[in-house]
């Protein structure tokens, strides 16, 4: 398979998660989709890893996608972190309900 | 004769973009958090068709073992997963779909038009030479990762045990 099949993979993974993040409510559910992106963004590292010209940089992309998922791990960890607090405060993580810094 | 590997190709596309669409589009958010387990496993699918095998493993290991039960015990301890209003799409959706599908065809355009000096490489196996790269090139950014993994562990819990002070 050619690069550009990757490539169009990725955008739709990357297309899902944007509307995921977008049009949830739940603070979760936005967190699924930040995942959903930050694969797709690792899938691309990958896909342009194999098809590169370079020889002496070939696993290059490849650790960037090791990164990548470390810090998806990282990230998840405190947002999860945070949903629960917030849910431990106001008995909710509704991303339009939590409004109390509005004034 | 399709080959086997364009084979696998476009049944790991399948599962990852109709399941996917399960996890984005599911009024349930407990079934999306366990659809989002079959996008991970066919990411990591993808990856060995990359001629990745370290990171199909840490794909599975990390994202699939690891944070999506993480997702899912945040879901369970946070949602009412009973009543599917508590993760309802809200009323901008289709307006949000309609915008999402102008970028993936903007995008799909972009790529299309491009050209891409490629070439392919032969496969051979990586986790060798990662680890060489990651404790020889990369030993800064590798540093600065395991550091960071600590601070986030440190932050989720005083996070989480910040409300049983008062």
């Amino acid at each position: 398979m050619s690069l550009s099949g990757y490539l169009a993979v990725s955008i739709a993974l990357f297309t899902l998660g944007t509307i995921m993040f977008i049009s949830r409510k739940n603070t979760i559910a936005i967190l699924m989709g930040v995942e959903l992106v930050l694969n797709a963004a690792a899938l691309n590292f990958m896909a342009f890893s194999k098809f590169t010209q370079s020889q002496a940089s070939q696993l290059d992309g490849q650790i960037f996608a090791i990164f990548i998922i470390l810090m998806a791990a990282a990230e998840a960890v405190v947002a999860l972190a945070i949903a629960l607090s917030v849910y431990k405060e106001f008995k909710q993580i509704l991303a339009n309900k939590l409004v109390s810094l509005k004034g | 004769m399709i080959e086997l590997s364009e084979l696998f190709f476009y049944f790991f596309t399948v599962m990852v973009l109709g399941i996917g669409c399960i996890v984005a589009f599911s009024q349930n958010l407990l079934r999306s958090a366990f659809a989002l387990f079959f996008v991970l496993f066919g990411i990591a699918g993808f990856y060995v068709l990359l001629g990745g095998d370290f990171l199909a493993v840490v794909q599975v290991l990390v994202y699939a073992g690891g944070i999506n039960v993480l997702l899912i015990f945040g879901t369970m301890l946070t949602a009412d997963v009973a009543t599917p209003e508590s993760s309802n799409i809200s009323f901008q959706s289709v307006l949000t779909i309609v915008a999402g599908a102008g970028i993936f065809f903007l995008l799909l355009f972009i790529i299309n038009s491009a050209e891409w000096p490629i070439v392919t490489q032969e496969m051979v196996p990586t986790t060798k030479h990662i680890g060489r790269l990651l404790l020889k090139e990369y030993i800064l950014p590798f540093e600065v990762i395991s550091f960071l993994l600590l601070a986030s562990m440190i932050g989720a819990l005083v996070l989480v045990n910040k409300g049983d002070q008062r």
